[in-house]
């Protein structure tokens, strides 16, 4: 793999955020098992494995959405294990959707300034009376929301319904979205699910170019494996819901377990190979 | 990226001016009751008095219920109960206060009196005491939606109506309500099933449309604020909305609360206006009235539930002849709208912006 961004030194004082050993069953179903992840400042991961691995539901342990049974979260040395998602995005822990969830009726520019929603105050005496603080807070909101846009070139169509928009740029306003609610990590959920290979090439620019503008922390679930491999620098696969590798792309890659959990166990001759497994 | 806090200081405006511009709606709204009362008031009729009367509280009614149904995406059908509390609490308040200072329950002094003023206080208090109700329905809001929460909201109203025929029937006289001791007074003395008559006729054009304004002002302000697409980003997608931070307990049960407080003051002046209050008041019949008029004028929409409001006053009016059709041409009214437009005349957009200059205003927003 050529070209991947030299990883930012780690701060001194640990990972960004750091999961031990989370899990959760529903019923009998173990979904996720003993997972960990150590995700330094500035890194950009990447959580790959077969449908129905395990990796959104990661995504919706890590923001809250279901509450690990086991295991700690923390962020920037503060726990997150058993906050709300709203109280864990206003942390800094901010995701996108594996299917769009843009609020599709409201505007482009509102579904980006709601974002900002935690990062500011709204009282309703002041949102009665335009108070001075109301009206400064509206315009640094709208400020961010045009530099954020104008990333990838969105701004004119600010006003337009989020659902009208095609749907690799909704794709794109997930992600400034997201962005827009001051995160320290952002997590991305497939976020080249249907595109074609030129937009996902550009997206994986994207991608660079807001981790390092931005100095954004990234974690992100992909079955592009180009995308993947191109652009993060450790790999965590999960199958059945547990961790069978992780490492560097050509580490991953290479691996006998990632290449059975995607292509299967090779036909016979078994018999003369010991099966490794369990 | 730049914290937002941090750039809030130098993009805020000057106080002196921001603050002129921020009052002036409401004091532009003083002036309108005033239009109202001066210039509309002595050239109508008394029948059009009384169905300018009723609109203007119909728009109260809309319009805040528009904040739960319309705003927040969540289905409340028992808004006639928040109004049934605004109502008697203040109607109460009036009646009362007026025995106790002046023997009598007839209006005291004329246009902006000691009686009217004694009113716009029992308003206020009958929407402080609606909104708390509004915190208690607002609360199991946070586990319900869709049917169940309607299922709460509409037994909410049916508790209300309900308590109320239970109060007692005989109102007091002033020698009664002095010398009344804590227990005489529960179940307090509102007229019971036979309803709360002999309230003071207080309000008039210039409360009536002063509430008006003022809500009207208060609701646009709020859809196009922080706050009002947090409201918005609950109906559109409460998982999406918590992950982007929206704390929705908060905000649902704020939408309740807001709600409420507004029909209260509306079932206020109701109770001045008609001037007798029924249990019957607090029941489905008059849910349904409103949710007709959120429902017809746009989910969401201030201006169309506006519009819907005033139609759906008058028509009933100009069509007396028709009355105990009444129920089943809202029915059908109803089941037409939500096949051939679900979202309401005007969906969540306000009227203004199906005009050709609409994208100067929302930029200017």
């Amino acid at each position: 793999m050529i070209a991947t961004p030299p990883a930012p030194t780690p701060s001194s004082s640990g990972p960004l955020l750091d999961v031990r050993d989370i899990g959760i069953a529903f019923g009998g179903l173990k979904a996720v098992q003993h997972f960990s992840l150590s995700l330094p400042k500035g890194g950009l991961f990447g959580l790959i494995g077969p449908n129905g691995a395990g990796k959104t539901t990661v995504f919706n342990l890590l923001t809250g959405v279901y509450e690990a049974q086991s295991g700690s979260i923390m962020l920037d040395g503060v726990p997150l294990m058993g906050l709300a998602p709203d109280a864990i995005a206003c942390r800094g822990l901010s995701r996108t959707f594996q299917n769009i969830r843009l609020f599709g009726q409201l505007s482009v520019l509102d579904n980006i300034r709601l974002a900002c929603h935690c990062r500011g105050k709204h009282s309703l005496v002041g949102t009665a009376l335009r108070s001075p603080r109301f009206i400064g807070q509206e315009r640094a909101m709208r400020e961010r929301a045009e530099s954020l846009l104008s990333i990838f070139g969105l701004q004119d169509r600010m006003h337009e319904p989020a659902r009208s928009l095609p749907y690799g740029d909704q794709r794109r306003i997930e992600i400034l979205r997201a962005m827009a609610t001051e995160p320290k990590v952002l997590l991305l959920d497939e976020p080249a699910a249907g595109m074609n290979p030129h937009e996902t090439k550009s997206l994986a620019e994207s991608i660079r170019r807001i981790r390092s503008e931005f100095g954004l922390t990234i974690l992100l679930i992909e079955h592009d494996m180009g995308l993947v491999m191109d652009i993060c620098e450790r790999i965590t696969v999960l199958d059945h819901g547990c961790i069978i590798s992780e490492g560097v792309p050509s580490h991953v890659q290479n691996d006998p377990k990632v290449v059975e959990a995607y292509l299967g166990v090779p036909t016979p001759p078994a018999a003369d190979t010991p099966a490794e497994k369990h | 990226m730049q914290q937002l806090s941090s750039r809030i200081p130098s993009l805020k405006p000057a106080a002196g001016p921001a603050l002129g511009l921020g009052v002036l709606p409401y004091v532009l709204c003083v002036g309108f009751a005033f239009l109202m009362h001066f210039a509309v008031g002595p050239i109508v009729g008394d029948f059009a008095m009384s169905v300018l009367l009723q609109a203007g509280i119909a728009i109260v009614l809309a319009v805040s219920l528009n904040i739960i149904n319309g705003f927040t995406g969540q289905f409340s059908i028992g808004h006639a109960g928040f109004m049934a509390v605004g109502g008697y609490v203040a109607g109460s308040i009036s009646y009362y206060t007026s025995m106790i200072l002046w023997n009598s329950p007839a209006p005291h002094g004329g246009f902006l009196g000691s009686g009217q003023w004694l009113m716009a206080l029992g308003c206020v208090v009958g929407g402080a005491a609606a909104a708390g109700c509004g915190y208690l329905v607002g609360l199991p809001s946070l586990r319900l939606r869709g049917d169940y929460l309607a299922i709460v909201t509409l037994g909410f109203g049916e508790i209300i109506r309900v308590l109320l025929q239970r109060t007692q029937p005989l109102l007091f006289t002033r020698e009664e309500i002095v010398n009344a001791t804590a227990s005489q007074l529960f179940p307090p003395p509102f007229g019971g099933a036979q309803g709360f008559e002999r309230i003071p006729n207080s309000a008039n054009l210039f409360w009536v449309f002063l509430a008006t304004a003022i809500t009207v002002v208060f609701a646009v302000r709020l859809k196009h604020s922080s706050s009002g697409r947090a409201f918005l980003s609950i109906r559109e997608d409460e998982i999406a909305a918590r992950a982007m931070g929206v704390n929705i307990t908060k905000y649902k049960v704020r939408a309740f609360v807001l709600a409420a407080f507004f029909a209260g003051i509306a079932g206020g002046l109701y109770a001045h206006v008609v001037p007798i209050l029924r249990p019957i008041d607090a029941g489905f019949q008059k849910s349904f009235e409103v949710i007709i008029m959120v429902v017809l004028g746009g989910m969401g929409s201030v201006s169309g539930v506006i519009l819907a409001a005033i139609i759906l006053t008058i028509l009933p009016e100009l069509l007396r002849d028709f009355a105990q059709y009444r129920l089943i041409i809202y029915a059908l009214l109803l089941i037409v709208m939500m096949i051939v437009r679900p979202q309401g005349l005007f969906g969540v957009r306000e009227i203004w912006d199906y005009f050709p200059f609409a994208k100067k205003r929302s930029r200017a927003a």
